[in-house]
């Protein structure tokens, strides 16, 4: 019976190799199409339970950590010690429903998978060192703090970056949410809770800062300005406008009015400190015409989605089709187009024209900084988290080049005269070089409401500024021209306040 | 007595294996734990029964030493390897399951020695083939008796004795293979002549084959309508292997391979439960959350071990479902990568190896049956549940042998095991009597005594 015996053997060896060659499929050379099947959850388990770095403010504030939990789902439970106060920046990390903002701009970082930390790691071997990244932020305790001291129980956003190298110093916006609730790592528990957050009045999940646009209001008319000096269509002096009530587009009967009918005119600088509806209305219909305003928009940042270092920024708009070109009886340099009456509208901020606030912090930053808008960022470096070494820092860079240094200056001049004179006197602080442009977008609500915004920077006597800001407050009664400089102004001014004292 | 040097060598270093293997899930369960005050009870409690569990596998040599001092000195070794390395597997899933492990480490050993001390001539097995096939259909309708079987996991085969589950089928098997073997060894001549044909195919005589097909037969549809497919498709082979030895002949291989064929799509028609097996091993991932689940998460850890897997106790077996039993090959997978998955495998065909060489010495054609059956029933289930997790097969639940969590399987993998130590004792024993009788014969006319060295290293 052995010739049987031998074939019986022939042919479980068979079988085995069999499985070896499967084993090599499925281990080796299929193991990586594996590892990407959506329903493989072991990547994102491993994590969970390795310990993450931690996210500090630049001034040494933990806002993110992970502390081991005996007995939990996973090894490690992450925690938000400040709530909902970075909630929008930071962001959160959860096995449900995954990662947000810094925890998931800065994953790799965080959980040591950087090709640099890899690399290190490797000479780290011996140690058995395992190194993960601590991820500063630009972002400061004590003005975050401030931004949401100073908004409050009010819906809005505030934004204060550094207009030279685009540093964010604050980022808040309310309401917010506290990211515990959703890192949670009971499955069920976490679910119940973001279940309540997404159905939570004025979606609290939301960053208005970065994620959401408003009528920009008033604030728009520096845009304005901008394309009017850049195309030669008027200098700060001249013209001189002829004071009027209200203007009326080509191709329409209705009218433009000022905020609550005020008669106003003037050279720019005049028409940018009492914010002049009327006058840039009536640039942009009828000398700048659609494409040089556009272009101008664009040049700022509007139509595109600004490159700051979180996930899901979305685009200001500015609208591109203003029909085409029509008959001119009046002769207006720029022409008249189908939509010129809509085009009207948007220069002043108003209409299909819609701006984040953090593109409208960029406007300032950009004024302020010699007509470039540096690329905002939230990342300052990232630190091993065992020896503290700096292994990466963030290379700040210029994203658009706004207009030209002249233009800027004159805005800037411009801007600082609105302090001074204009709708944002509750700017001015002693010691500082401050400029500002308030906004009110109404909201066509009946009672009247409208949107508080004010953009602003500053700096010391003949020192560069330091410190761009854009505050916008949702919602407001009422609808005068003074909302913007009444409700916003006061939180901007706090935080020029405690930036500039506290240096 | 060089079997058993060899022996204790190659068990001395299966246990420091398994020592060094619950080392590396010890240590790497202290650093994970070393943030936290969690009391280690890997340290304390894995760690005796891990003592115990050595020193058992250590216990059974000498009683090998004793009963049976001239069998081959590989069974051993090997099935302490894959006993070890399963225990320390099974604490690092559950760290619950290792004292009840050891348990059935120590009843399995218990039961290895009672079969060595108790059945010194397995021949004397072979005439009570008939009542062997009474047992073994008897224990599989066990579970099917309401009071006593239980269903656990859609599968109707678990008796439930006080505390204990146990599974009657992990013993019907050795029952049947000893049927099958004093039957075939009985009548293979008989069944090797044919009298009829049909088309190509020389049909045996009826009278000899029927007796045999309905005792299978039965044993099969129980097992079918237990739901048991992986015992059903182990039970068929092992007759398809048994028969052919038996016969040498091919045509009866083909014979069953068609009937297996026709048998497959019958119950794949007729049943939903086959209808999904089916589905999932060609598609698992086509429900990977659902249905597949269990496949796709063993593919995963498999992934995720790669080539040389994560390190013992530093991955996460624990989400595949059934790891400590059914699917303990796709945790070595993933901890101990291609590489130990590959080791695994390799320990099989050793163990394959070393029965078939026991068979193929065996001294008598019934003792030679029955190793070629104890030793296809280890190898086929292992490649059964094997191909299952590695989707070669459709997934049917059986225990990898003597690596799963399990007392039924353990103790009859043991069982199985001490069969093939007496055979391969007995078989050697008995050629080293003959050696004997030739050199007291070849004294007398005088053979040189360099052949009696020849003959001497040839017995050995």
């Amino acid at each position: 019976m052995n010739r049987p015996i031998r074939k019986v053997v022939m042919v479980l060896l068979g079988c085995f190799v069999l499985l070896f060659v499967q084993l090599n499929r499925i281990q080796f050379y299929g193991a990586t199409a594996l590892e990407d099947q959506p329903a493989n959850s072991r990547t994102i388990q491993r994590d969970f339970d390795r310990p993450r770095g931690r996210i500090l403010t630049s001034d040494d504030v933990v806002v993110a950590e992970s502390t081991p939990t005996p007995g939990g789902f996973f090894e490690e439970q992450r925690a938000y010690p400040h709530n909902n106060l970075y909630a929008h920046t930071v962001g959160y990390t959860s096995f449900t429903f995954g990662a947000e903002g810094v925890e998931r701009e800065y994953n790799d970082a965080l959980i040591g998978r950087t090709a640099g930390q890899e690399l290190s790691g490797l000479t780290d071997i011996l140690s058995g060192r395992n190194p993960v990244g601590d991820v500063r932020l630009t972002l400061r305790h004590d003005m975050q703090t401030l931004a949401r001291d100073g908004l409050g129980d009010r819906a809005g956003a505030v934004v204060a970056l550094n207009p030279v190298n685009g540093d964010i110093y604050a980022m808040w916006s309310f309401p917010s949410f506290d990211p515990n609730l959703i890192a949670v790592n009971d499955g069920s528990v976490a679910n119940e809770q973001w279940t309540a957050l997404v159905n939570a009045e004025g979606n609290p999940l939301r960053a208005k800062t970065y994620r959401d646009i408003f009528f920009p209001g008033s604030t728009f008319k520096l845009v304005t300005a901008a394309a009017a000096l850049e195309n030669d269509v008027l200098s700060p002096t001249d013209p001189e406008f002829e004071a009027v009530e209200s203007y009326v587009p080509p191709l329409t009967e209705r009218p433009i009015t000022n905020f609550g009918g005020a008669t106003c005119g003037g050279n720019l600088i005049e028409l940018l400190v009492v914010s002049c509806n009327t006058a840039f209305a009536q640039v942009a219909a009828e000398q700048l015409g659609p494409g040089p305003t556009v272009e101008a928009a664009e040049r700022f940042g509007f139509n595109q989605v600004p490159p700051i270092d979180l996930p899901a920024s979305v685009e200001s708009i500015f609208p591109t089709d203003f029909g085409s070109a029509v008959e001119n009886p009046d002769g207006f340099p720029a022409g008249v187009f189908e939509n010129t009456p809509a085009l009207a509208q948007t220069a002043i901020g108003q209409n299909d024209v819609s701006a984040s606030p953090l593109q409208m912090a960029l406007v300032a930053a950009a004024v302020a900084n010699g007509g470039q808008v540096p690329t905002p960022h939230v990342l300052q470096q990232i630190e091993d988290s065992e020896t503290r070494d700096v292994t990466s820092t963030y290379q700040p860079s210029v994203w658009l080049r706004a207009m030209a240094p002249d233009t800027a200056a004159q805005l800037t001049d411009a801007m600082i005269q609105v302090v001074e004179r204009g709708t944002a006197q509750n700017m001015a602080i002693d010691g500082l070089i401050v400029g500002a442009k308030t906004g009110t977008a109404q909201l066509g609500t009946d009672p009247p409401r409208s949107h508080a915004w004010i953009v602003a920077f500053g700096g010391r006597a003949s020192e560069p500024a330091e410190l761009a800001v854009a505050v916008l407050v949702e919602g407001q009664e009422g609808s005068s021209e003074q909302t913007g400089g009444r409700v916003a102004a006061p939180i901007a001014r706090s935080l020029f306040e405690q930036f500039f004292s506290s240096q | 007595m060089r079997a058993r040097t060899v022996e204790l060598g190659l068990l001395v270093l299966a246990t420091l294996i398994t020592c060094v293997g619950y080392g590396m899930v010890l240590l790497a369960k202290q650093s994970a734990d070393a943030a936290s005050d969690v009391q280690n009870t890997f340290q304390t409690e894995v760690g005796g029964f891990m003592g115990i569990v050595v020193g058992l596998l250590l216990a059974a040599h000498v009683v090998v030493r004793m009963f049976a001092p001239l069998a081959d000195g590989l069974l051993l070794p090997v099935a302490a390897l894959l006993n070890g390395l399963g225990y320390v597997m099974i604490a690092r899933l559950d760290e619950g399951l290792a004292a009840k492990q050891t348990g059935w480490t120590f009843i399995g050993l218990g039961a290895f020695s009672a079969v060595l001390l108790l059945l010194r001539e397995p021949k004397k097995l072979q005439p009570y083939r008939y009542t062997f096939a009474v047992i073994g259909v008897g224990l599989l309708l066990l579970p099917l008796v309401p009071g006593i079987g239980v269903r656990i996991n859609g599968a109707q085969i678990w008796l439930r004795l006080g505390p204990f589950s146990i599974q009657p089928g992990e013993f019907a098997k050795i029952v049947l293979a000893v049927f099958l073997a004093g039957y075939l060894a009985d009548k293979r001549e008989l069944l090797t002549l044919t009298n009829r044909r049909l088309g190509p195919i020389h049909l045996p005589d009826l009278r000899h084959f029927g007796p045999m097909l309905l005792a299978w037969g039965m044993a099969l549809m129980v097992m079918i309508a237990q739901r048991d497919l992986g015992s059903s498709l182990l039970l068929f082979t092992l007759f398809v292997v048994m028969f052919y030895v038996a016969t040498s002949k091919t045509a009866y291989v083909l014979t069953g391979l068609v009937m297996f064929m026709a048998g497959a799509v019958t119950s794949w028609r007729l049943f939903s439960h086959v209808q999904t097996r089916v589905d999932i091993w060609i598609d698992p991932f086509a429900d990977p959350k659902g249905a597949g689940f269990q496949i796709a998460e063993a593919s995963f850890a498999l992934a995720d071990g790669g080539l040389t897997g994560t390190g013992l106790g530093q991955g996460t077996p624990k989400k595949i479902p059934f790891a400590p039993t059914d699917m303990i090959f796709a945790a070595f997978g993933e901890e101990m990568g291609l590489l130990g998955a590959t080791a695994i495998l390799v320990t099989f065909l050793f163990f394959v190896g070393a029965g078939f060489r026991v068979a193929t010495n065996a001294r008598s054609p019934f003792e030679q049956l029955l190793a070629v059956g104890l030793t296809s029933l280890l190898g086929f289930q292992a490649f059964i549940i094997i191909g299952g997790i590695l989707r070669v097969l459709p997934l049917t639940g059986v225990t990898l042998p003597f690596v799963s969590y399990g007392g039924s399987s353990l103790i009859s993998n043991y069982i199985i095991l001490a069969i093939l130590v007496r055979i391969s004792h007995n078989s050697v024993n008995q050629a080293a009597e003959e050696l004997e009788e030739i050199n007291s014969e070849a004294g007398e006319v005088g053979v040189s005594s360099k052949t009696r060295a020849k003959w001497k290293a040839v017995s050995a």
